[in-house]
């Protein structure tokens, strides 16, 4: 099965279904290429994202723009008047 | 003024233990109440569950939580929510509660919500079994907002607020592909908003929506799911009346 695609799609399954939970990841395929893009709660995470996507996107360039959520304090409150 | 501090899909897990915990104990200084709006945990295990109530615990502002659809992916919501409970949060579902915090009485009322989509382009009671149950489980939900919400204006709260974890408007999922626009929330849930009425709405779910956002009603909607405000909680100011000293001519009066 080589077919772009699907592999995104079985990708993404995966993501969500194994031990990270992930459902918050774009996948999106340029050409050759893949981005992957989105904010992850821990830096393991995003670790393991990127090895995921590598083992299972063999072949092609695989581009992991993930980052970790912000975890300080907001610098100022919104005003609801 | 009540301050609001409010965060969502925070998907905690064992190795997430103590990330969060030092901008919330910055919340007495800057909010009265902490919203949770969902997705607190990865798959809703106790451990993780465990994770988040020691994370919030003992925090000196109240706690309320709504879970999300993470929180039920091990199918034990009941669980999840007596180890937050057991953690001082107080989690709603189709309930609400009244915060007296000292600046005023703030009323919040959640549910999780569910998906089907936004009006004119969601999924209807029609055809299979399964399908009929699918919007009948997001009518529930919606149903029990409104009913809190009705509750809550019964109990003359100065502000009430609207809690959930699928957006009730497609506004604050403006990045999101718009394919999966109906497995993010439901116009039910803004209808509920509308005919029940609030001053504020804050769910989570939608990673790469936008913060802000408006029902047809005017009732403003923020998405503070932690990747789109990007902190460990944002805080919203909510104006309402000013509260008249005990033993006025003006309480005396009334």
């Amino acid at each position: 099965m080589n077919n772009l695609d699907y592999r995104v799609a079985h990708l993404r399954e995966r993501l969500a279904g194994g031990p990270l939970a992930e459902l918050g990841v774009q996948v999106a395929v340029h050409g050759d290429s893949v981005l992957v893009t989105g904010t992850v709660p821990s830096s393991h995470c995003r670790d393991e994202i990127g090895r995921i996507v590598g083992e299972t996107l063999t072949g092609l360039t695989v581009r992991c723009d993930l980052v970790v959520a912000e975890a300080s304090s907001p610098d100022q409150a919104e005003e609801l008047a | 003024m009540i301050r609001i501090a409010a965060v969502g899909d925070i998907h905690m897990g064992p190795d997430s233990q103590g990330v969060l915990r030092p901008a919330f104990e910055t919340l007495p200084d800057c909010a009265d109440v902490l919203l949770l709006a969902g997705d607190l945990t990865r798959h809703g295990t106790p451990e993780e569950a465990r994770v988040v109530a020691r994370e919030v615990k003992d925090l000196g502002v109240p706690v309320v939580a709504v879970l999300g659809n993470h929180d039920h992916h091990d199918e034990q919501p009941d669980e999840v929510t007596a180890i937050l409970q057991d953690g001082g949060v107080q989690v709603l579902e189709g309930q609400e509660t009244v915060l007296d915090c000292g600046r005023g009485r703030v009323g919040v009322a959640g549910t999780k919500g569910f998906c089907g989509g936004f009006a004119g382009r969601n999924a209807g009671e029609f055809g299979e079994p399964l399908m009929k149950e699918f919007v009948r489980y997001t009518r529930r939900c919606a149903d029990g907002l409104r009913t809190a919400l009705e509750r809550l204006d019964e109990q003359g709260c100065d502000a009430r607020i609207a809690l959930t974890h699928f957006s009730p408007v497609p506004d604050t999922l403006a990045g999101e592909p718009l394919e999966i626009y109906p497995f993010l929330g439901s116009y039910l849930l803004a209808e509920a908003i509308d005919t029940a009425g609030a001053d504020l709405a804050v769910h989570g779910h939608a990673h790469a929506g936008t913060e802000h956002g408006m029902t047809s009603g005017g009732v403003r909607v923020r998405n503070v799911a932690q990747p789109v405000i990007g902190r460990a909680f944002h805080v919203y100011h909510l104006q309402v009346p000013e509260r008249v000293p005990t033993g006025t001519p003006a309480e005396s009066a009334g």
